[in-house]
């Protein structure tokens, strides 16, 4: 089975309305999965037109830390060693929740078993049926957890318990370049960089680059809203050149994408202009 | 006073950055001003407003170092890691993936042969500038390094030391709700979500209401395009959550054209916020 991964550094950029009509299209010639990977606000679903949850459990990948105060000498040392300022001194320790990374050092060095790791759930984690034959694997991280990037995985690991007979894992990957982004492009087959031509979108392409290149991901790009800066589309096209990188398409700034979204269709669905375009990434992707 | 102002939204693409940085714009004409980029990912917003970088300091994250000669291969190193960074079978040399490690230290402490002590790597930087009489600091997080927070938590130092130099400080947040999002608001007192009226944007939006209730954060909405859509999602969800919408910006094209050739958007109406944060 083939993985192929969506990213594109810059959030907004049209990834989400992209991964959902290439996988339509890809699954008129190949059994394929979904993995939602941006676990921070999971909604290829939604683009995709179903939010119907098949199951939608609770996950857990991290623990947090609890005092036993009754056991707490003061000793500070747990407060000394965090390394993420997660535990403030106010009297006695205190843990600031949302920066407690559950590492565990704290509880390795308190002297009286005062601290205890506690398993937290972080996540939930299910799938939807797209009603176009195949599944989307998702997780939503709990407001204020940490863990994204272990939570990434277990999409990742859920799409190849639910894969069966899939030929294509297509993975939409979070924005920016931080640890969700690089646990859903590590390992992965192929990547596709979605870009748009504004001095922030070629910035950020770049960045998205160089995490590909250190994971040996080959990868080509679409450029979507082409047509807003030529000038910049232009740069994309020679940067592209230099770097013997392959442009996989080239989408217009069309009204009609957030007409598609806001009426939660699939853009290759609502207007059959832009078919022909997913098509022809489609066959690119298969022959890779 | 110093008034902190989060930018932030869960969504990609609504508009933080433009509207971060014409807010910065139109409050630096009459007020002291620092805008922050704490989207160190991907930092976009000193190309908005054509502002040159200085290196200010170099942000490094400690690692463990391996000495093998001395390690026994009791294999407990890898026990006590919970990131997966160090991998240790019994009677075998421990194998370390750096892109894992967010240096908690438990390795080195539990190691009873010394065979582990620290050492630096750099992560990223961060930099100051200047322009449009806009007082600059960003950071920028190197790539295949995972944790964008030490960055930010790097950039919350520099503010916590220069507050008082300013009357706003403005800070421009990463999309998504994760550790570098939850640091850069952590200093905030007042934090505006921006949005769009699609069901993306709703959906988007509730994740980062959420937080915000369990941060306990004073805040506001803004929508973005307003008038992409006539649904009032938006609307409905202020209700919900029982948090005021400031500002309903329409879609422009000048704003499309300045924001595409990294003009500074002086075209954006930013009134309704600046009244609010005057209130």
């Amino acid at each position: 089975m083939k993985t192929i991964t969506i990213l594109s550094g810059k959030g907004g950029v049209g990834k989400s309305s992209i991964t959902a009509s290439l996988a339509i299209a890809l699954s008129k010639y190949k059994k394929i999965i979904c993995a939602d990977c941006d676990v921070d606000a999971s909604n290829l679903s939604i683009v995709i037109g179903t939010t119907k949850k098949e199951s939608w459990n609770d996950l857990s990948t991290n623990e947090k830390i609890k005092f036993d105060y009754n056991k707490c000498t003061l000793c500070k040392k747990c407060y000394d060693v965090c390394n993420f300022d997660a535990i403030c001194w106010d009297d006695k320790p205190i843990l600031k929740e949302f920066s407690c990374e559950g590492c565990g050092f704290c509880e390795l060095i308190c002297p009286e078993k005062a601290i205890t790791l506690e398993k937290i759930y972080n996540a939930k984690i299910g799938y939807v049926n797209s009603g176009y034959g195949f599944k989307v694997v998702s997780a939503q991280l709990n407001a204020g957890a940490s863990g994204s990037g272990k939570v990434v995985f277990e999409v990742r690991k859920k799409a190849r318990e639910l894969a069966e007979d899939s030929e294509i894992t297509l993975i939409d990957s979070s924005a920016g370049i931080g640890c969700p982004v690089i646990a859903s492009v590590s390992g992965t087959d192929y990547a596709i960089v979605v870009t748009e031509p504004t001095p922030s979108g070629f910035s950020d392409m770049k960045k998205a680059i160089e995490v590909l290149d250190h994971f040996k991901v080959p990868y080509g790009i679409i450029i979507n809203k082409f047509n807003i800066n030529t000038k910049y589309t232009d740069k994309i096209g020679s940067f592209a050149d230099e770097h013997d990188i392959e442009i996989l398409a080239r989408l217009p700034y069309d009204k009609k994408f957030t007409e598609a979204l806001v009426n939660l269709t699939p853009i290759i669905d609502y207007d059959t202009k832009f078919r022909p375009i997913f098509d022809n990434i489609s066959k690119i992707l298969i022959d890779k | 006073m110093t008034k902190i102002i989060g930018i932030t939204g869960g969504k990609g693409g609504t508009g933080k950055s433009t509207i971060a940085t014409a807010l910065a714009y139109e409050l630096a004409k009459i007020r002291k001003v620092l805008l922050v980029d704490a989207d160190v990912d991907c930092p976009n917003d000193h190309l908005l407003l054509s502002i040159k970088r200085n290196e200010l300091e170099t942000v490094y994250q400690r690692i463990p170092k391996f000495d093998i000669k001395k390690c026994s291969r009791c294999g407990k190193c890898g026990d006590v890691c919970k990131t997966n960074a160090i991998v240790s079978i019994k009677d075998k040399e421990p194998i370390f993936m750096q892109t894992q490690c967010n240096g908690c230290g438990s390795c080195v402490y539990i190691c009873k042969e010394n065979a582990i002590s620290w050492k630096k790597k750099e992560i990223g930087k961060i930099y100051s500038g200047k322009n449009h009489n806009i007082d600059f600091l960003g950071g920028e997080l190197k790539s295949n390094e995972p944790v964008s927070e030490f960055i930010v938590n790097a950039l919350n130092h520099v503010i916590h030391k220069n507050s008082k130099d300013y009357d706003f400080i403005i800070i421009d947040t990463a999309a998504g709700t994760h550790c570098p999002v939850i640091a850069a608001l952590e200093m905030c007192d007042k934090v505006y979500s921006v949005t769009e009226p699609t069901p993306l944007g709703k959906h988007d939006l509730e994740i980062i209401l959420e937080l915000l209730k369990e941060l306990k954060k004073d805040s506001k909405i803004i929508i973005n395009r307003c008038d992409v859509s006539k649904d009032k999602l938006i609307h409905d969800l202020s209700k919900i959550y029982d948090v005021s919408i400031v500002s309903e910006i329409p879609y422009s094209e000048d704003i499309v054209k300045s924001y595409a050739s990294g003009e500074p958007i002086s075209n954006l109406k930013t009134y309704d916020i600046i009244e609010d944060l005057n209130r």
